[in-house]
């Protein structure tokens, strides 16, 4: 299992360079570049700008300067639009932000998503369960930029409870909306496979075993049934935390947070190479993090999946 | 001990009502072994499955099931499950479903003992390898951590019996037990469940469609067909002169080694619907030697032997 976790994190490096590389090569094949503007810069300004930035370099020996800084100092580089600020210090500011509501997020998706679909399931076709997917079904229709300004409607405007943006230090007032809309949908999603699996784990010819050994419907379903019942919720989760922290954009511009989806648009907008290219390093550095994640926890609950890693 | 009282068992479906079995009864005495035997569709799983109360959620029962002095069938839930393990064990037809694959075998048996006599750790250790050894698993010890996936189909069938086995039953409900297996390994667990009899003294229902199984293995044998019972008669009867129609039917579809040459016979005909309630024996659309009155009455089950319910058993047939 160990030697498992060391070779997929090795893995990651090279992809990490295959990664850069495209990356590098696709922004600069889009026209237009940081310094470009409706009204062009003197020449001689032009050319001093791009000196100062290494942008006059031909690509490859820019391409290896990156690579080289990123290796020895860690220096993702400063950001050609905002003057005096490295890659570094935006993401140390807006990252966090974006990992406390995320964590939040997937937090409220599992905990609400789970119980609740379970209760549907075993509820099999009675009120609750109708409740449940009807609700279920309800929160997956609206997606995040619906719900949003639906929250801020109720909470911030009409009653007041909840303040309607920004961040003040993550207090916990201005991390539920920004999580809560985040998550919804995704909890309706863990909702409904909960169900579905529980419901087919409740069939399987093992939970008729267990109850032809006097179990309790209890100890069944704790015991027999919550595993494989969450087999499903688990390898669905690691997309969905990639999702949570990159499709952030649209909450970070309504609620104002500072985190670092704001920073991705602003940087596809001012073609601010060196910010977009350190986010797509940030975001992909998670996802391979979080399916490892994932795929550690399914193989712990999994004998089957286990025994396949050696 | 066991004795089924008029039991009848349907299912609510989308189309009606499927009635699966239909009026049986029948009893087991301590220490006997008695096989239902029936083609698929027949009831015979069902029966085993009302026993323990594991019928599906849209199955509705009646009559009785009586299980020293208590009926299985209306007793509560928590009542019933001092009864399953402890007095009635059961043996799956799969072994490869019907063990937990996230589970390991020491934990699948333990939890068993811990349920029903409280032994944890070492004494409840001692006692799964005790069964382990008695159902012949090799190495017992030290594949107490291994996942049912890591044992072969034979190995998993003996681990089903032994968790049937730990709190030595008094009756063990045998659902079809070789029917997943290979020709040699269910020889080998026919015969290890034989061995066990003898030595634990437990009554065994075995259920199956095999005639070859219940040959060396039960002294009495329960034809169904159509949820119903055809014939009841020991098994050495059924075997030299079976009486009842189906019976017979069946007989000629086994290949016989004293004729090899001989020509095998199969049913015509197609195994009946059973979305409408029976009102006439479910077998006389097949039945060779059937008469106006079978497709009208519904013969009962003579008290006495030759035990059949049957207008036309062979000694009427002249």
């Amino acid at each position: 299992m160990l030697s498992y976790t060391l070779r997929r994190l090795m893995a990651v490096i090279p992809t990490i360079l295959i990664l850069i590389v495209i990356c590098f090569f696709l922004m600069r094949l889009a026209p237009g570049g940081p310094f470009t503007s409706e009204r062009p810069l003197p020449p001689a300004v032009m050319k001093n700008v791009l000196e100062r930035y290494g942008l006059d370099e031909p690509l490859y020996v820019q391409l290896w300067t990156y690579v080289k800084n990123i290796i020895i100092a860690f220096d993702f580089g400063p950001s050609f639009s905002q003057k005096d600020r490295s890659v570094n210090d935006l993401i140390a500011q807006g990252f966090p932000v974006t990992l406390t509501y995320g964590f939040f997020s997937a937090v409220f998706v599992l905990v609400m998503g789970i119980p609740l679909g379970m209760i549907a399931a075993l509820r099999h076709n009675s009120f609750w369960d109708y409740v449940m997917t009807g609700l279920a079904i309800f929160s997956q229709i609206f997606p995040n930029f619906v719900l949003a300004p639906l929250m801020v409607l109720l909470f911030t405007l009409a009653l007041g409870l909840l303040p309607g943006g920004g961040w003040n230090g993550g207090q916990w007032q201005y991390v539920i909306m920004p999580a809560v809309a985040l998550g919804t949908s995704y909890m309706a999603s863990v909702a409904r496979l909960t169900r579905g699996s529980l419901l087919e784990v409740l069939n399987a010819p093992y939970i008729r075993t267990a109850r032809a050994k006097g179990l309790s419907e209890r100890t069944i379903l704790i015991r027999h049934a919550m595993k494989p019942t969450l087999l499903p919720v688990i390898s669905y989760m690691a997309p969905v935390f990639v999702y949570m922290i990159t499709g952030s954009v649209f909450i970070d511009i309504f609620f104002s947070t500072g985190g670092i989806g704001q920073n991705f648009i602003d940087a596809a907008y001012t073609r601010d190479y060196s910010v977009i290219l350190g986010l797509a390093i940030l975001y992909s550095v998670l996802t391979f993090v979080l399916t490892l994640i994932v795929d550690l926890v399914y193989a712990w609950i999994d004998p089957k999946v286990r025994s396949g890693l050696k | 001990m066991l004795s089924v009282q008029d039991l009848s068992i349907r299912f609510r479906t989308g189309e009606g009502h499927v009635h699966a079995v239909n009026n049986v009864s029948f009893d087991i005495a301590a220490g006997q072994k008695l096989a239902l035997v029936g083609e698929s569709g027949s009831g015979k799983s069902q029966i085993a499955l009302s026993i323990l109360g594991l019928l599906a959620n849209n199955a509705e029962t009646s009559g009785r099931i009586d299980f020293n002095g208590a009926d299985l069938l209306s007793i509560p839930l928590r009542q019933l499950n001092k009864i399953r393990a402890k007095e009635i064990g059961i043996i799956f037809q799969d072994p490869m479903t019907s063990l937990n694959p996230y589970m390991t075998v020491e934990r699948q048996l333990g939890e068993v003992l811990e349920l029903h006599e409280g032994l944890r750790g070492s004494a409840a250790r001692a006692r799964v390898l005790e069964v382990m050894d008695a159902v012949q698993i090799p190495d017992a010890k030290n594949r107490l951590k291994s996942y049912p996936h890591e044992f072969s189909g034979g190995m998993r069938q003996r681990i089903v019996i032994a968790m049937a086995l730990l709190l030595r039953p008094k009756l063990i409900l045998a659902d079809e037990p070789t029917t997943a297996l290979d020709v040699t390994v269910q020889a080998q667990i026919m015969r290890l469940l034989d061995d066990i009899q003898q030595e634990y003294k437990t009554s065994i229902l075995l259920i199956t469609h095999d005639l070859g199984v219940v040959a060396g293995f039960c002294d009495e044998t329960l034809v169904l067909y159509g949820g119903r019972v055809m014939e009841r008669a020991a098994t050495k009867d059924i075997f030299a002169l079976p009486t009842h129609p189906y019976t017979r039917g069946l007989m000629r579809a086994v290949p016989n080694i004293h004729e090899p040459h001989a020509k095998l016979t199969a049913i015509p005909g197609q195994p009946p619907n059973q979305t409408q309630p029976l009102t006439a024996c479910p077998f006389a659309a097949r039945c060779q030697d059937a008469v106006m009155d079978c497709h009208s009455s519904l013969p009962d089950l003579t008290q006495s032997a030759p035990m059949r319910a049957c207008l036309r058993p062979l000694e009427e047939l002249t």
